[in-house]
């Protein structure tokens, strides 16, 4: 029997953020349901069907956010700017510690022209075991022309027996910057539970102006024949790095291509990684690693290069640890 | 399957036909090199494991997708897979490597297979850039148009791929003809299980994150044999 479905109260907040010099009307908007949400009582919802939209622009020397919708159990703290290029670093913080089954946790981020936004999140993103029901994370990203968004959450670590589906489709105009990285931890390895999760869906399409996508699509399901997990058990993470600008001279691309493969043989047998040249402008980078220190030692090494030759900018340090 | 469509499509599966196969090895020499792959054993699950987990739902999915669309004259069709396959094709090597096999089998088809236009105006796509022409798809639009259905087809995709990779392994290690028709013949239930189940509906995915990333690192060696 299908539930009828209602408009109750809802934890939310629409908001301005940080400094706007031309605050616009926020005004309460409804949540926007999408498609595979499921139909149930808005009760039923709260805490489980969380939105955070976020519009950022850059009006001055600084981006800021603009305009923001946040329903429960989305956080959203003012931006934090750790230097003086006026980038926004925001954090995603979900409090609830994790995601459950029948959870549909949905991101819809814009930036404006000339905006610099970085994104991360305090905590690794959990996935707890769930009876049935999937636990759904969509991420839209919108980057406006010559805006930078560097994207980097921490990974995320599919609990024993869990059901996790992230779709990210990140848009691009015309002479923005996408710096982008995806982490997936095996399981709660300190556990000893490794690639134990019922099933595991993972979609990252970037499209440029040109229309031309980059698509990486795996879907593992470890009890059938063509969704094991296979030779990659052995190890503990898998990440991919994606860095799309159709602004550079493809020389920009080989050099730094050229700079990234000693890094990711810096750790012979702890780390796997390649990185290569896809269909649309800039770099895939692709790795393996068996201990977390690894996996975050990599991430460091290869984003302080890529945002020296791509942005000009030095590292940043996130203050996280 | 009748014998004329065997005949008409074998040609396109023999090593004899001129795609250029023989100069790729989809990063199989640099995990040779790299060590990951030592023994024949090793080879034979590493390439299992490719079938299975990286080219099942992609490769295979995208030949019986694009044999459908050529079946049905269905061109945007078959343009919208060989993008799609393209978008998903990370690594620069594997992916050119696909489109030249991809082209030179649509351009012979094209030229000798008359009475299937679909053949001729997906040259004309590719040749002006508006298809990449990836070879699972330009294969299964290809044969297709030979009368073969699309788990015929995607069998004899995988087949011919598999046959290369011992073609590779046979050059880059010391495994001989015997050992290589031995492995060959082990994954041949797979093969047919692949072209079987691998469902219409299913959304192209691809996961071989070891294979993939061989692949990436082919560019790199210092010496090489092949040219992915």
């Amino acid at each position: 029997m299908t539930l009828p479905i209602r408009e109750g109260k809802r934890k939310t907040a629409s908001r301005k953020t940080a400094a706007s010099p031309e605050k616009k009307s926020s005004g309460r908007r409804k949540p926007s349901r999408k498609r595979n949400t499921p139909g149930r009582f808005a009760t039923e919802l709260v805490g489980r069907v969380g939105e955070l939209r976020l519009k950022y622009a850059k009006p001055d020397h600084r981006t800021i956010i603009d305009h923001s919708y946040v329903t429960t159990p989305w956080k959203l703290f003012p931006p934090i700017y750790l230097d003086d290029t006026g980038a926004a670093y925001t954090l995603l913080v979900n409090p609830s510690g994790g995601l459950v089954g029948g959870d549909y946790l949905s991101i819809d981020m814009s930036l404006e022209k000339n905006a610099h936004v970085l994104i991360s999140a305090p905590s690794a993103n959990r996935v707890y075991r769930t009876e049935g029901k999937v636990s759904d994370q969509y991420i839209t990203i919108t980057v406006g022309p010559d805006a930078v968004l560097e994207w980097f959450p921490e990974h995320t670590i599919p609990f024993a027996g869990s059901r996790f589906r992230q779709i990210l489709h990140a848009t691009l105009a015309p002479g923005a910057t996408l710096l982008l990285w995806d982490a997936v931890a095996s399981g709660r390895i300190a556990r000893e539970e490794r690639w134990a999760f019922t099933d595991l869906e993972n979609e990252i399409r970037i499209t440029t102006a040109s229309g031309r996508s980059l698509l990486e699509r795996y879907v593992i399901n470890p009890a059938t024949d063509l969704g094991r997990v296979g030779l990659a058990e052995e190890w503990n993470y898998v990440a991919s790095f994606y860095v799309v600008n159709d602004a550079l001279a493809p020389e920009v691309w080989t050099r730094l291509e050229s700079k990234l493969v000693p890094i990711l043989d810096e750790r012979p047998g702890q780390v796997l990684g390649g990185v290569s040249t896809p269909n649309v402008p800039g770099l895939a980078i692709k790795l393996l690693a068996r201990r977390a220190p690894d996996l975050t030692y990599m991430l460091d090494a290869l984003w302080a290069v890529i945002r020296k030759e791509v942005l000009n900018l030095p590292p940043v340090s996130l203050r996280k640890y | 399957m009748n014998t004329p469509a065997l005949l008409e499509g074998l040609r396109f599966v023999d090593t004899f036909f001129p795609s250029g196969g023989y100069a790729f090895s989809s990063g199989l020499e640099a995990a040779i090199q790299g060590g990951a792959v030592k023994t024949s054993d090793q080879f034979a699950k590493y390439i299992e494991d490719l079938l299975r987990g990286g080219m099942s739902r992609r490769e295979a999915l995208a030949v019986k997708l694009a044999n459908r669309a050529g079946s049905a004259g269905l061109l945007g069709d078959a343009v919208q897979i060989d993008r799609e396959l393209d978008a998903t094709k990370l690594g620069r090597e594997s992916r050119l490597a696909s489109r030249q096999m991809g082209r030179q089998v649509i351009r012979v088809a094209a030229d000798q297979i008359l009475a299937k236009p679909i053949l001729s105006e997906y040259r004309d796509e590719m040749e002006f850039e508006r298809a990449p022409g990836h070879l699972a798809v330009t294969f299964g639009l290809t044969m297709g148009a030979c009368g073969w259905n699309p788990e015929e087809t995607a069998a004899a995709f995988l087949y011919q791929t598999a046959v290369g990779f011992i073609s590779a392994a046979m050059r880059l290690t010391p495994m001989g003809q015997h050992e290589g028709q031995r492995i060959l013949g082990e994954w041949l239930p797979l093969i047919e299980r692949i072209s079987r189940e691998v469902d219409f509906d299913t959304a192209m995915s691809s996961w071989s994150p070891i294979q993939d990333i061989y692949a990436m690192r082919h560019g790199s060696l210092e010496w090489r044999l092949f040219r992915s």
